[in-house]
């Protein structure tokens, strides 16, 4: 049980790292569009980084079941 | 339908199992096992059709046909996004290498979503190879463009006190061998988090539509019905992961450029 908690707040921090990274992306298209290209790169590249440590945490809950 | 969600939790193990790299010739450290098989096989496909695109390129720089066109459009996507757009100048010496690993992630993801087949790149054996080669080559960029000695000392920062350049020499040392890990376990955890979020998910269609092919009654035809959303479920996820495998190629492929981009780089 602990650790379907522990995976739960891995998934909130998770889940907030991703939307800031949106939420700025989206911003920084709508006032440039024409960065649109490397914004999504560097998008992409973030939500990689930060996914991994949820992705982390998930295969060690699993582990621990 | 409490009986249901037991059969699904006892079940899990068992599926857990299935995903363990079994050896089918030697042993696990010595030999073949099944991820290497299926990774084998993704190989092949994936040089069938590139001799399939040159057969069909021949004596023409116009792609011709759906097939040649579909490839075509994937190498401009490597070519252009990937390459140009993060190398610069250099992009048409790392073309073939940061190429070869995307194709290579791409198939060895792809032939896991046919349905009963396993990941190439689902064992930690085969995505560490895979990092390990773009460790060795962006660090034989670095090397080969600042000599053995330059490489080393363009891992501390120019112009700082020296207790302090090496502090961060250190850091960046440790965050240099990290990337192999984390290319490594990124690619490797996404391909097993996928295919066990999609195999529980089969797990519960199986279990909740059991009871009612065992016996007929009002209850388990209420049970059973919950199946259909478990199967809509599963043809979601499918389709999530399908977008997933070609993220994932394409996250590899584009850490590998920005890693070989650092150690080409002057400053830092």
């Amino acid at each position: 049980m602990t650790t379907i908690f522990g995976y739960g707040i891995c998934v909130l921090g998770a889940a907030l790292g991703i939307s800031i990274a949106a939420y700025g992306a989206t911003t920084s298209m709508a006032r440039q569009p024409e960065v649109k290209g490397n914004l999504f790169t560097v998008f992409i590249l973030a939500s990689a980084f930060i996914e991994a440590l949820c992705l982390i945490g998930f295969v060690v809950a699993i582990m621990s079941m | 339908m409490d009986e249901a969600f037991k059969q699904v939790t006892d079940s899990l193990g068992e599926l857990l199992d299935s995903f363990y790299p079994a050896a089918i010739v030697g042993n696990t450290v010595v030999g073949l096992t099944v991820y290497i098989v299926y990774f084998i096989l993704a190989m092949y496909a994936m040089l069938r059709v590139i001799s399939l695109y040159e057969k069909k390129m021949e004596g023409t720089l116009v792609p011709h046909g759906v097939f040649a066109n579909i490839v075509d459009a994937c190498m401009q996507f490597v070519a252009n996004d990937l390459c140009r757009g993060v190398l610069g100048e250099t992009w048409t010496k790392h073309l073939p290498f940061l190429g070869t690993v995307f194709f290579v992630v791409l198939f060895g993801n792809y032939i896991g979503m046919l349905p009963t087949w396993k990941p190439g790149t689902g064992s930690t054996g085969i995505t560490g190879a895979v990092a390990f080669a773009s460790f060795v080559y962006f660090i034989g960029v670095g090397v080969k463009k600042k000599g053995a000695w330059g490489y080393i000392k363009s891992l501390a920062p120019k112009d700082v006190m020296a207790p302090i350049a090496l502090l961060v020499w250190v850091i960046e040392v440790f965050s240099t061998f990290l990337r192999l890990i984390t290319l490594a376990v990124r690619l490797f955890c996404n391909m097993f988090a996928g295919h066990l979020v999609m195999g529980v998910f089969a797990l519960m269609c199986s279990a909740f539509v059991n009871p009612m092919l065992q016996q007929f009654t009002l209850a388990n035809l209420g049970t059973g019905a919950m199946s259909v959303l478990w199967m809509l479920m599963l043809l979601i996820i499918y389709a999530v992961e399908l977008i997933v495998c070609f993220v994932q190629a394409y996250v590899f492929a584009l850490l590998t450029a920005v890693y070989v981009k650092l150690a080409e780089s002057d400053e830092e």
